[in-house]
């Protein structure tokens, strides 16, 4: 049976088996590769999506429980990298191999967005879930703190 | 894996269009604002053809710059820095370069990516490589402009004339340098002249991995590839002895259910092994299917009886007191100085320890997996390896094909550490391929990583250190423990010298008189391998800590008793032509320590510890400061200030970035990982008990200082892993009075302090 989301801003409907975690539908169903497949079990962080904007671990997401709800996966935050979030990451020279990182960035995504101006204290509470095996931690946390600057920076000249 | 490199030197270049296109310039803008249009000639009609004067590079009409890295990236960033060895020499626009990745050729020469010597080992070959492309230019432009070519000289992609103002475009010169001949032995800069080499340099694959447009080796895709899940004995050397492969094949999307052999492997370094080599891939069944999900959910019914080999009875708790047992005797002789016993038995103040440390999985990011499509005598591998030459070998030998009839592409990878040193997961891909008669990528569960991973050894040690009635030290005796991974690879039959497994425990020899270090390798069923710095991990937080111990002995500052130990800067012959410099290795301690406010008193709970390794061509001191609560049990790493002198630092951003990894790595270790067995079987599963290092663990600040110095090229991927959990177990003994002696740190050995 057909289930039907919305996915980085457009309809999507898969004919996938209902418990097929949201993981595989987007790696081997979908073609989207950028979210990450590390341990299956939801302590590692690398396959975070958002899920009506929650940061959400793909791998234990059953397909059948994100019908009608609207996804961004990494593929979905930017065309070109321009999102502030991607673009501290590359001014810090955050990832080494990189394969932790789309998860790292939807998380911190998702944390700015609830807390757009975050302690190191709320970093930990919301990273914690993401683990990156090259030990970027310091540098995520300064592109956390870099992002929400530029963020900041671009609200108050909007204003 | 070009497109993903592609994008990322995209970001600058892309700018750099928009602005040559504004200005309507195109590409000659820089040459425009210089404003020696007039004394150019450079209207002539542009190549069409690149011109590629050897494997490494290749220039474009239109401006861009190809360089190709031999090295497997596995994070630590050799598409930034060895690219940036060619591009210096050839000088150009270091913005027009696209990094690609470099299939299995001979062409490259050595592929194998380990010991942290890509840039060491490839500086020369490199800098020559772009110094002939660069030679040739200039020789072309001369001729051009009919000067002296000592009158010219190249720079960001331009070749300028200084007598005459004139200016052309490397993509001016494509054609004219093509037919030229290529030096044999072109000069080289001088370190003053660098303008790229030394400069810290973002890496050219950040906005690949910061999109999601990095494609690794489990993002391979080919038309009718099929997904396997495999289950291998729980026992490492195991066989299969029946399974339910009807059953598993009537489940959904399934296309088949396989018996997979055990096959030797390939040595990194060749095929040394001898009688009783251990060096084969695992056995097992594989369930082949349409997709990921698919075959892992067919592999849950899968039920398999297995032969088990004597390995099966192996515990951790027994190979513990095994070691213990070993070290507490006489072993190998590895180093005898002086008269240990008549200096110890002198001695004013003795101490003695016990040290442990544990199997170690590497648990790389990205889950092992690899993609092949063997079709009759050959066979194509997408592989995340950091030796393709030993892939495409060990691929060979299981196919039972000619070495040449196996492609190798090298993906991106999530994560090396020293596991993709190992081609099991070639070798699986290539045997289900061939049984599935279609291209197959074989994916490991995190469980299947974690179970089936080739592990840094456990070990014991024992110390003894006697000090005079001054505080000098006059006896060391060290003797240690573990399972060999030189037997695992080599056979029984090398010998107990070669077997020993004591990367940097000959220290403190050349600085006192009595020193005996002896190793007697302990049996074990666990498959081994090379975790990142290898012996190094385990041996250097034995040492370090040990040594602390003895300072504390001695009632002297640990950092003022290191640096006595040690002497002064001096140069000390080893043997085989190499020499020990004291002083590369005092200026890194220093250093650390006064970035580290050494010795400032800190508060009560507080503490700073200090330790340092040498190796790889590199030296590396760290200071790290913790706050305990030691009736809580709990502990904090506030900051580990790191000192590196790495000789000639290429790409000074990256050399920080691999300290500050490596010293998460070690501190991973310190307070977090353990493999343990029971039953031959590895205990642990997955990252909630296989622990690693997270966000809310890691100190809130690294700090790296990289000693200015002109020297070679040393090695940076390992040497920052050592000195990391015996600064940290160093800076707890000053903060609680508590001694660390084995790893993980346990809460325990905190709140008994």
């Amino acid at each position: 049976m057909a289930i039907s989301f919305t996915l980085n801003g457009k309809a999507q409907s898969v004919d996938v088996s209902p418990d097929m975690p949201l993981l595989w539908v987007l790696r081997d169903t979908l073609n989207l590769t950028g979210t990450k497949f590390g341990c299956g079990m939801a302590l590692c962080g690398a396959c975070t999506v958002h899920i009506n904007g929650e940061a959400t671990r793909s791998c234990i997401t059953p397909v059948s429980s994100v019908a009608g709800k609207k996804i961004t996966t990494i593929e979905g935050l930017s065309a070109d990298g321009s999102h502030p979030v991607q673009q501290a990451w590359m001014e810090e020279d955050v990832p080494q191999c990189g394969y932790c990182q789309s998860g790292q960035i939807m998380s911190a995504v998702a944390l700015l967005s609830k807390k757009p101006n975050p302690t190191d204290s709320d970093i930990d509470d919301a990273m914690s879930g993401n683990i990156c095996r090259c030990g970027t931690y310091q540098r995520i946390r300064k592109a956390i703190h870099r992002a929400a600057s530029m963020q900041a920076g671009k609200a108050k000249s909007a204003a | 894996m070009l497109g993903a490199a592609r994008l990322s030197s995209n970001v600058t270049r892309r700018n750099f269009l928009k602005t040559s296109a504004t200005a309507g310039a195109g590409l000659l803008l820089p040459f425009h604002i210089a404003g020696h249009a007039g004394n150019s000639k450079n209207s002539g009609p542009l190549a069409t053809a690149p011109f590629s004067p050897n494997a490494w590079l290749e220039l474009s009409p239109d401006g861009d710059i190809k360089i190709w890295c031999g090295k497997s990236e596995l994070g630590q960033g050799v598409r930034t820095a060895l690219p940036m060895i060619v591009a210096e020499e050839l000088s150009c626009d270091w913005r027009r370069v696209r990094v690609a990745q470099a299939d299995l050729e001979p062409k490259y020469g050595e592929q194998l990516t380990g010991g942290s010597l890509s840039v060491r080992t490839s500086y020369q070959s490199l800098r020559k490589a772009g110094a002939a492309a660069r030679e040739m230019l200039i020789s072309a432009a001369a001729a051009e402009w009919n000067v002296s070519r000592s009158e010219c000289r190249a720079e960001s992609s331009f070749v300028t004339h200084a007598p005459t103002q004139r200016k052309l475009g490397f993509e001016h010169l494509l054609a004219a340098a093509s037919v030229l001949q290529p030096p044999a032995d072109p000069p080289l800069k001088n370190s003053s002249d660098f303008t790229l080499i030394g400069k810290p340099t973002r890496r050219t694959d950040s906005l690949a991995k910061a999109t999601g447009a990095a494609k690794f080796g489990l993002d391979t895709r080919l038309p009718g590839m099929l997904i396997a899940s495999m289950e291998r004995s729980p026992v490492y050397g195991g066989t299969p002895l029946g399974f339910n492969a009807d059953e598993v094949k009537s489940a959904p999307y399934v296309r088949a259910v396989l018996e997979v052999k055990s096959a030797h492997l390939t040595h990194q370094f060749g095929d040394t092994s001898g009688p009783g080599s251990r060096n084969y891939s695992c056995a097992g069944v594989a369930v082949v299917a349409d997709s990921t999900w698919a075959a892992i959910e067919a592999r849950k019914l899968l039920k398999v009886e297995w032969h088990e080999p004597p390995s099966a009875s192996e515990t951790s708790a027994r190979l513990s007191e095994k070691m213990l047992r070993l070290a507490s005797e006489s072993g190998t002789v590895i180093r005898n100085d002086g008269d240990f016993d008549q200096a110890h038995r002198a001695a004013a103040n003795k101490i003695e320890a016990v040290y442990e440390v544990p199997f170690l999985a590497h648990a790389t990011m990205e889950p092992v997996n690899c993609t092949a499509h063997v079709r009759g005598d050959s066979c194509e591998l997408w592989a995340p390896t950091q030796i393709p030459g030993a892939a495409a070998a060990s691929v060979a030998s299981a196919l039972g094909i000619p070495r040449e009839r196996v492609k190798v592409h090298v993906t991106l990878i999530g994560g090396g550490f020293g596991r993709r040193l190992i081609q099991d997961y070639a070798v699986e891909a290539a045997l289900i391929s061939r049984d599935a008669g279609a291209p197959v990528q074989v994916v490991w569960t995190r469980e299947d990583d974690i179970r089936h991973d080739f592990y840094r050894p456990a070990a014991c040690h024992v110390l003894q250190a006697g000090l005079d009635a001054q505080g000098q030290l006059v006896s060391w005796r060290h003797r240690a423990s573990s399972p060999s991974i030189e037997t695992f690879y080599n056979g029984a039959g090398i010998s107990p010298q070669a077997a020993a497994q004591v990367d940097s425990l000959d220290f403190p020899a050349h600085f006192i008189p009595n020193f005996r270090l002896e190793f007697t390798v302990a049996e074990s069923g666990m498959p081994l391998g090379y975790w990142r710095s290898v012996d190094a991990s385990g041996n250097q937080f034995v040492l370090s800590s040990f040594f602390d111990e003895a300072a504390h002995a001695a009632a002297r500052d640990p950092l003022e008793f290191l640096l006595a130990a040690f002497g002064p800067a001096r140069k000390i012959p080893v043997g085989n032509g190499e020499t020990l410099d004291v002083g590369r290795r005092r200026r890194v301690i220093e250093l650390a320590a006064e970035k580290a406010d050494w010795p400032k008193p800190l508060t009560a709970g507080r503490g700073r510890g200090i330790a340092a390794a040498f190796g790889w061509g590199s030296y590396v001191a760290q200071v790290a400061e913790v706050t305990c609560d030691a009736k809580k049990g709990a502990l904090r790493v506030d900051r580990v200030v790191c000192a590196v002198d790495c000789g000639t630092a290429v790409n000074p951003l990256g050399v920080k970035a691999q300290m500050e990894g490596a010293i998460n790595f070690g501190l991973a270790q310190a307070l977090k990982s353990a493999i343990t067995v029971s039953g031959g079987r590895v205990e642990q599963s997955n990252f909630h008990d296989y622990e690693v290092l997270r966000m809310s663990d890691a100190p809130p600040n690294i700090e790296v200082h990289i000693v200015d110095s002109s020297e070679p090229p040393g090695g940076c991927g390992e040497p920052g892993v050592p000195p990391a959990a015996p600064a940290l177990a160093n800076a707890i003994f000053a903060a609680t009075g508590k001694r660390v002696r084995r790893l993980p740190i346990r809460a325990a050995d905190l709140g008994s302090a």
